[in-house]
């Protein structure tokens, strides 16, 4: 028994690295891919504290892009307003829309911190639950997708890029509403895969990627990207699609998350249905 | 020794910073090249602490970045892994003489040969255990390989060049 002991403190520093490699090891492998980083995340309020203030020197240096950026967007939405239409009639009537309800609510956020040249990418904005923001809530740029919500404490939210393989996002053709997933396999933060449209649709190369809709996380009908190559190989019952995606994932500085205001609503119906 | 605690502290909050502020966002080579810098604090760990100790604080050290880059174990893990070898790694290259008390680990103290040995063996472990981790498989394993060889490279240059920069400040305390 002593001499057990005795081996046993000999070799302590080696235990103790069993157990911590296999705390480590745990936390690494934990769980599933999109939720892994739960606790051990950028939202939090230490890490995102250090990383705004960060933020706030380096944006003067990024005002003139940002600048350009927000006048090109505010010009955008100023071509949809209706002063911006000429009337075909001139009576106009008030109605109260009961067809029309409002079902996405985008809140602004400005990213904090984030990376694209990692094999799985995150991003950290300075909204969180204060704001309203929750777990899986799609996160839109200016030009398109960016990623998914996976923590948010009061003041920060983690968002995992789509530049992750850990996501596949239902996408679908503007032109034919073929739909397929996305998943980023390509490691180059400019481009990503759709996968699993059957080799029956036709795509070629300039055609325009969107967001499916009905996930619950995006609206239909955001851009995602552009067909850049369709390779398809014989064997397989789907093309292989290359995009580019409209967002640069190398630069967002403002991004809106969105809020699908009828998410309990369905939830709820989804978990009502759902029990035996 | 409360003045070697202190200065351990100050390095360790000065490195983290500096990396996840600076070198963290640099783009070398269009990210290929990542240089992990914090581990000049791990290196420059006192030599007389026990074993348990210096295991206990790479986990920690690790679990600060992991909060940083959002990535739950992989830089604990890979600081684990390397504080376990700087324990044997130490032991195997300990002067004649053992190491007297107080001995600190740096280029001018251990001499250079030394202090490359040290530092390039501990270094390349730690890059390539987070590089391999960070991919999750071994698809890409030579070019992996590659990146994990020349960041370690960086990181080395890194770290020698903060050693002559403060190589005189050590030189007057004697």
């Amino acid at each position: 028994m002593r001499d057990l002991f005795r081996f046993l403190f000999r070799i302590r520093d080696t235990l103790l690295f069993l157990v911590l490699i296999g705390f480590s090891l745990t936390l690494l492998y934990s769980g599933n891919a999109h939720h892994r980083a739960r606790a051990i995340n950028s939202s939090n309020a230490v890490v995102g504290g250090i990383y705004s203030l960060r933020k706030q020197i380096t944006d003067y240096t990024g005002l003139k892009e940002v600048n350009r950026r927000l006048a090109e967007e505010n010009a955008d939405f100023r071509n949809r307003m209706s002063s911006s239409y000429a009337s075909v009639e001139n009576r106009f009537v008030r109605i109260n829309d009961t067809i029309h309800r409002q079902q996405y609510r985008y809140v602004p956020a400005k990213v904090v911190n984030s990376t694209w040249h990692k094999p799985s990418n995150t991003l950290t904005l300075d909204k969180g639950s204060k704001d309203g923001l929750h777990d899986d809530m799609g996160v839109i740029g200016p030009n398109g997708i960016v990623g998914v919500l996976n923590d948010v404490s009061p003041h920060f939210a983690s968002v995992i890029s789509v530049l992750s393989p850990e996501i596949k996002t239902s996408v679908q053709l503007r032109n034919t509403g073929h739909y397929g997933l996305l998943y980023w396999d390509t490691n180059d933060p400019r481009t990503s895969s759709v996968i699993d449209i059957p080799k029956h649709a036709r795509v070629q190369a300039g055609d325009t990627v969107e967001t499916r809709g009905g996930d619950r996380i995006y609206p239909a009908g955001i851009p995602v990207g552009t067909v850049l190559t369709v390779v398809d190989v014989p064997g397989i019952n789907y093309h292989k699609i290359t995009i580019q995606l409209t967002e640069d994932m190398t630069r967002s500085g403002y991004v809106y998350v969105v809020d699908d205001l009828q998410r309990l609503e369905r939830d709820s119906l989804q978990l009502i249905n759902s029990m035996p | 020794m409360i003045t070697t605690i202190l200065a351990n502290i100050i390095r360790f909050v000065l490195l983290l910073l500096l990396q996840v502020l600076v070198l963290d966002q640099l783009d070398l080579a269009n990210s290929y090249v990542v240089p992990y810098l914090y581990v000049l604090f791990l290196l420059m760990l006192p030599l007389e602490l026990p074993g348990w100790a210096s295991l206990l604080i790479g986990a920690v050290t690790g679990l600060a970045m992991d909060f940083f880059n959002s990535t739950p174990g992989m830089h604990t893990s890979a600081c684990i892994v390397m504080m376990y070898l700087r324990i044997s790694l130490l032991k195997l290259i300990a002067p004649r003489e053992g190491y007297e008390h107080g001995m600190r680990a740096t280029a001018s103290r251990m001499g250079l040969t030394w202090f490359l040995t040290y530092s390039s063996l501990l270094v390349l472990a730690h890059h390539l255990w987070l590089f391999l981790i960070e991919l999750h498989s071994f698809d890409l394993f030579f070019g992996t390989f590659l990146r994990a060889l020349l960041s370690a490279l960086t990181t080395l240059v890194l770290v020698l060049l903060a050693q002559f920069l403060t190589s005189v400040k050590d030189r007057e305390r004697g």
